[in-house]
Order: C-alpha cells, then sequence, then structure tokens
C-alpha cells in the first residue's frame, strides 16, 4: 500500500506575496487549507514583486528572496520568519537570479552585472549584455552562470573576473543568417560536475552545452515557430530536461536523442517556473493563469490543481526537510480505522452473502406474483369507476385542501373527464356499429 | 403517460398554491453555471484582501486612481474597407479623446512604439477579414496586458438605420456587467480603462459591455427618465457588436515571443469541458 507522503511547496509571486503549501501524494488530504501566506498582504507595495527565489544552503532550510526594488531578504524555514535582508540599489532594473556561497551573496541584475556581497567587501562583475538568468551550481556554489538576450550562456567562476567558458552560436543557417540569441533559462546538469548545461531560448530552441568538448551547443532541439520556452530544470533522467514555454505547454525534452520527448497539459497561461520531486516523481509547475499544477511525471496526469489568487513567479520545493504548516488541518483519523477492520468487514459480507443464482430465482418468481396481482388490481379498476374518487389519487393533497371551493372545483373537473370519456365511448361503439353495417 | 399524469397534477398543484408563491428561477446555462474558483463571490476573506492587492498593484490601477486621462488610437488592418473605416470613426465618436488613423503598413510592435511616444494609453486595432470587421485587439500602454478579442456581427449606424450625427460629443458613462471571475475582471478593467473616468451625464450617453456567456456585448444607448423617474427610455444610437475573448497577454503585443496569461488556442478540449463551464 502506498504511504501518505507530504513535501512542501514554496511559491513566490508577481505582487510579492510569498506562499507555503503543503502537498499530500494521498489527494483527498490536498485542499485550500494547505496553503498558507508568509507575507501579510496588507503590507504590500508596488515594487515589492518577486523576480528570484533560491535555496541558500543544501539542507534546503532558508530561502534568499530577491524583490524588484532590490531587496533581498532571507526567510528561514525552521524559525518560520524573516531573518536578514540587505538593499541593493538597482533602479529600474530587476534582480534575475540570487545564490549563496558559504558568506557571499551572488545577485545577477537585469542590465547585466552580478553583484557578489561578502562580509567585507564588495565587488561586481559585468558579464557583458543584459541578462535574463543567472543561476548559481548547487553542487560546487563557486561557479555560477548566467545568459540573456543577445548574451549567450556564460560560466564564471568565484573570484575570478573572465568567465571559465563561454558558450558560441551554432553556425549561420542555410541562409547565411546569424541565429538569434535569447537565453530565458538555464540550469547545471546535476551530478555532472558543472560540465554540462541546458538552456532555454524564447526563439523557441533548447540547447545542451558539455564545457569539457566544445563552445557550441552540443545538442540543439528547434521547436515550432512562436513557442518561446521561458522556464527549464533538469529532469529525472540525466540528459533530460523539463521545458515550459510561454503559452502554456510543458515538455519534456530528451537531449540524448535531440527530441522533444513527452508533453504535460492543463496550464491555461504561460508557465513561470519548475519544480520537480525526485522521490515521488512529480512535477510540480506555476503559471501565469494563477494556477499551481501538479503532473505525474511517468503517466502524465494532472494530479493537483490550485488556485494560487496572484501570478506566481517562482517555485522551490522542499524534500530535505519539512516544515509544518502554522496552522495545521486537522485531519479526521476515523478512515484509519476503518481500514483495519477491512478483513473482517468482508469476511463478515461474505458470509451474509446468498449465491446469487438462488437469488435471482426467488426474485423471478416474486416478479411473476407482483405482475399477477397488478394485473388483478388494474381489471379491478376498470371494473369500478367513482366519480368521487378520481381526481383525489394523492392523498397529500386531499389534506392539503381545506377551501371547500377547491373540492367543488375538483369533483367539477372529475365528473367533466367522465363526461368526455363516456362520449367517447360512444362515439366509438357508434364507429363500430356503422362500420358493422356496412 | 406517467409524465403526462404528473403534468396535469403539478398544474393542479400550482392552481390551489395560488399566487402568492414566489415565482421559482427557471434553470439556465448561467443559473447552472459550474463553480469557479476564481471568482470573488466563492473565496473567503484572506484571498479576497490578496486579489483586491493583485488588481491595486496591475498596470491598470492607476486608471482607476484617475491618475491620468485616458487617450485611445484606433487604427485597422491594411487597406480597410467603408466598413471597417466607418465602424472605426464610430468608435472614434463614442471614445473620449481618441484619434483613428490609418496604419500605413506600420507593425503592431511600431505602432506601440510610437504610441508609448506621443503619451497613448490604449490602442485598439480592428481586423478586417472580407470586408467585414472580425478582430479587435486592445492593447494598454505603457507596459500592457493586451487584449485579443474576436468580433462578430458588427452593425455600424447605416445598417441599424441610424445617424452616426446622433452621438454626441459628451462623455459617455460606462457600464460593464457580468465579469466576475478573475480573468473577468481584468478585461473588465481594461475595457473600462478606455474611457474617461469622469462621465459628462448631460450628454445622457451610456456605454454597455455585457458579458453573456463569455460573448461581450456592446450596446451604445441615450437613455431618458421618464417623468415619474422610476424607468428609463432608451434610444439605441449605435453601432453594436460583439467580442470573445481569444488570449490575454502580459505585456505589450508580442505574439511570438510573449508570455500569455491565458490563451484558448490548442487547449480548447481540455479547457471546454462542458456547456455550463464559463471564462470570463
Amino acid at each position: 500500500m502506498l504511504k501518505d507522503k507530504q513535501f512542501d511547496i514554496f511559491i513566490a509571486s508577481h505582487i510579492g506575496s510569498f506562499k507555503h503549501v503543503k502537498y499530500y501524494t494521498e489527494s483527498a488530504k490536498n485542499s485550500k487549507k494547505c496553503l498558507e501566506n508568509l507575507v501579510s498582504i496588507k503590507s504590500l507595495e508596488k515594487k515589492d514583486g518577486i523576480t528570484a527565489m533560491s535555496w541558500s544552503n543544501e539542507h534546503q532550510t532558508e530561502i534568499i528572496l530577491a524583490k524588484k526594488n532590490g531587496v533581498i531578504q532571507y526567510y528561514d524555514t525552521e524559525q518560520g520568519k524573516f531573518t536578514k535582508s540587505y538593499r541593493m540599489d538597482v533602479d529600474t532594473q530587476s534582480i534575475v537570479g540570487v545564490g549563496q556561497h558559504e558568506n557571499t551573496l551572488l545577485a545577477g541584475v537585469s542590465s547585466g552585472f552580478v553583484k557578489i556581497c561578502a562580509k567585507t567587501n564588495e565587488s561586481v562583475i559585468t558579464v557583458g549584455g543584459k541578462i535574463d538568468k543567472m543561476r548559481i551550481f548547487q553542487d560546487d556554489t563557486t561557479l555560477f552562470a548566467t545568459g540573456g538576450q543577445e548574451n549567450d550562456l556564460k560560466v564564471w567562476r568565484l573570484g575570478e573576473t573572465e568567465p571559465v567558458f563561454s558558450a558560441k552560436n551554432r553556425p549561420h543557417d542555410w541562409l547565411q543568417l546569424r541565429v538569434p540569441i535569447w537565453v530565458s533559462d538555464l540550469a547545471f546538469m546535476p551530478g555532472q560536475g558543472g560540465n554540462i548545461l541546458a538552456i532555454c531560448s524564447r526563439y523557441g530552441y533548447v540547447r545542451l552545452y558539455d564545457t569539457r568538448a566544445q563552445r557550441r551547443p552540443v545538442c540543439n532541439v528547434d521547436f515550432q515557430n512562436g513557442m518561446a520556452a521561458t522556464c527549464l530544470q533538469p529532469s529525472f533522467d540525466d540528459r533530460q530536461v523539463l521545458v515550459g514555454f510561454g503559452r502554456g505547454q510543458l515538455h519534456q525534452v530528451d537531449l540524448r536523442r535531440g527530441k522533444p520527448d513527452k508533453g504535460y497539459k492543463g496550464s491555461v497561461g504561460g508557465v513561470t517556473d519548475i519544480g520537480i520531486n525526485r522521490e515521488q516523481r512529480l512535477v510540480v509547475t506555476t503559471s501565469l493563469d494563477r494556477h499551481l499544477r501538479v503532473h505525474s511525471y511517468d503517466t502524465k496526469e494532472l494530479v493537483y490543481k490550485l488556485y494560487v489568487t496572484s501570478k506566481p513567479s517562482n517555485v522551490l520545493i522542499q524534500t530535505a526537510t519539512s516544515t509544518p504548516l502554522l496552522n495545521p488541518p486537522q485531519f479526521e483519523e476515523k478512515q484509519e480505522e476503518i481500514k483495519e477492520e477491512d478483513s473482517d468487514d468482508l469476511d463478515e459480507l461474505f458470509d451474509e452473502m446468498v449465491p446469487v443464482r438462488e437469488k435471482r430465482r426467488k426474485k423471478d418468481q416474486n416478479d411473476l406474483e407482483t405482475e399477477n396481482t397488478k394485473l388483478e388490481t388494474k381489471i379491478e379498476d376498470i371494473g369500478e369507476v367513482k366519480p368521487s374518487t378520481e381526481g383525489s389519487t394523492d392523498v397529500g393533497i386531499e389534506d392539503s385542501i381545506e377551501d371547500k371551493e377547491a373540492k367543488i372545483m375538483q369533483l367539477l373537473k372529475s365528473t367533466e373527464r367522465q363526461k368526455r370519456r363516456m362520449e367517447k365511448r360512444k362515439r366509438e361503439k357508434k364507429a363500430k356499429s356503422v362500420f358493422y353495417n356496412a | 403517460m406517467a409524465r403526462g399524469k404528473d403534468k396535469k397534477k403539478r398544474k393542479l398543484e400550482k392552481k390551489q398554491e395560488g399566487d402568492d408563491v414566489p415565482k421559482k428561477v427557471p434553470h439556465t446555462l448561467e443559473s447552472l453555471r459550474e463553480k469557479d474558483e476564481t471568482m470573488l463571490a466563492n473565496v473567503d476573506e484572506e484571498e479576497k484582501e490578496e486579489a483586491q492587492k493583485d488588481m491595486e498593484l496591475d498596470e491598470m490601477s492607476s486608471y482607476f486612481q484617475n491618475a491620468y486621462e485616458p487617450k485611445v488610437l484606433i487604427t485597422y488592418s491594411d487597406n480597410p474597407h467603408t466598413k471597417t473605416r466607418i465602424f472605426g470613426k464610430e468608435l472614434m465618436r463614442i471614445i473620449p479623446n481618441s484619434l483613428s488613423r490609418y496604419r500605413q503598413r506600420s507593425s503592431v510592435k511600431r505602432i506601440v512604439q510610437s504610441a508609448i511616444r506621443e503619451s497613448y494609453t490604449d490602442v485598439v486595432i480592428v481586423n478586417e477579414n472580407q470586408k467585414q470587421p472580425n478582430g479587435f485587439l486592445l492593447i494598454h500602454l505603457p507596459s500592457g496586458p493586451t487584449a485579443h478579442f474576436r468580433l462578430s456581427s458588427c452593425k455600424i449606424t447605416p445598417e441599424l438605420r441610424k445617424d452616426y450625427k446622433e452621438i454626441t460629443n459628451h462623455r459617455p458613462e460606462v457600464i460593464l456587467n457580468n465579469f466576475s471571475t478573475r480573468l473577468g475582471l481584468t478585461v473588465g478593467r481594461m475595457l473600462g480603462a478606455m474611457f474617461h473616468y469622469e462621465p459628462q451625464f448631460k450628454g445622457r450617453r451610456v456605454v454597455t459591455f455585457h458579458n453573456l456567456r463569455d460573448y461581450i456585448f456592446f450596446r451604445h444607448h441615450r437613455y431618458e427618465f421618464t417623468s415619474d423617474g422610476k424607468r428609463a427610455k432608451l434610444r439605441e444610437l449605435g453601432p453594436r457588436f460583439t467580442l470573445k475573448l481569444v488570449s490575454l497577454q502580459q505585456g505589450t503585443f508580442d505574439s511570438k515571443h510573449g508570455d500569455y496569461e491565458w490563451i484558448i488556442a490548442g487547449r480548447r478540449h481540455f479547457m471546454e469541458t462542458s456547456r455550463r463551464k464559463f471564462f470570463l
């Protein structure tokens, strides 16, 4: 039997709300009550929208949140509150990625630089061109990668000013035209030592880079026109990624065969972020239609859908530890008791049961008898027709009638009906006789 | 047989009950509408508050704080025919502070750029097919959203045997009916934000966007209160048309690389699961 398991989902939104959802694999337990706001909504302002979110450590106990106004906050899931906050001046730009290496905080700003804030000193790396995404490699936090519009993938190491790896665009296409670049999301493939990266683009391609092999992509998968990829996440097997699109599609791409693999349906708005749970084999997505969706990875089936009220921008999944809800919903424990008694109940049931065949015979006999009685009653009905009882077939009605007038009305009606019937019979008789005469 | 008998019985019962029993509400597709979790009426206090906040912080919020006067640019697909031109002209008379211009083969993205430069707040693009207007693209500036509607059963004033000169220059009142889901609210707010927030009641002009089963019906009337002041007499001024939402996009128009908030193309089969399910 499947044991009921649970994990935690953290959702950040475009208006600045930050939510915690507890997901139970036993689908009956999931409800709106498993959702909690961690930020008071009344205090939100225009520039509070959350643009980037990340775990600060491997144990998944602390979340870094970056807001539109340049404030970076730390949320401790164990204590259930915000612990630290920094402010960066980014004017109209936004922070597109955050990460932490020991005591150093990294923040990628969309105008094209990465800020590195250690305890004592602060340094800035200019990336060259605008960036749409910055991600840190969770296995080796000194590595991070950037990419954006007309600014191809670059991998950097902390403490160095030159990139460790900078990607080269694909050769010109068959019309000798340059292939445009727009890195919308990127990911280090896990367990590869930071050597293998995947990117997706708003121009509709997914590429795989191997930093050891060559600067050009090792694998390129093109989608048809109009499929703007917005987010990417390494999937369950290596060299497989899940890609979300601006029109709401979600596909798995196999970068070994170089083909799109399977699609997950259900989203009505653009996918904003993907998270996966390796243990339960679930895919969690947030999309601009203000819903959180959970798909089963293997069956592609939509398991759960939750309305989160505001447009979610990022999602994080906590599997290493778990966080209790502040006000946990009460579940009735009755179901389990029943399950324990299940086997005895079944035995009793079987004992009580009568073999099917005998029962049917009995039933048949009964049916015959009832039919016979029915026929008899019918004959009786036809035999005696009393005008007074005609209208009052229903006892309830008679009780409800208190006015005499109503009663009289009914009587009149029934007599009328009687008359009509008699006339009809007469007519029929006449007709018959005429026919007979003829 | 049995049903007929029942019917008679029911009729009798009804007669006995008399007139003082309140009339039952007939079951229609609308009254039996499937419950929508995003409808403000169905959510609890906390979510309501968040939805309010969400609307306070969206792109149209500054209009609803009366921070600016809307300025609308109306344009067409290339080489519009007479009906579309007249339709646009009539729209121009309906929407205060609006300007109708031919497109001159400019792209939507360039129109949007220059409209932002000229401090327009909305752009309307009327598309035409087979001499009939059939598309209505509404772009809120400067940072979206963009709504694309299918436009149908458009009747311009000559077709209604009316005169466009009857449409006065007064700023009209705007009625937005039945926009109940979260998506519907956004669409309603976008449509409302085309018009000036302060109507001139002297003109007695009223513009209605009535949402019925996801079709948005546009009507334009002049009203006059009867002498006892209880009812209003209506005179339709025209034009009339029907809109149906095709997609709602975040940001200004970018159909290739943009993010959609709601789009029905390609997922009609799993979205339209029931006749009683409506999105607006």
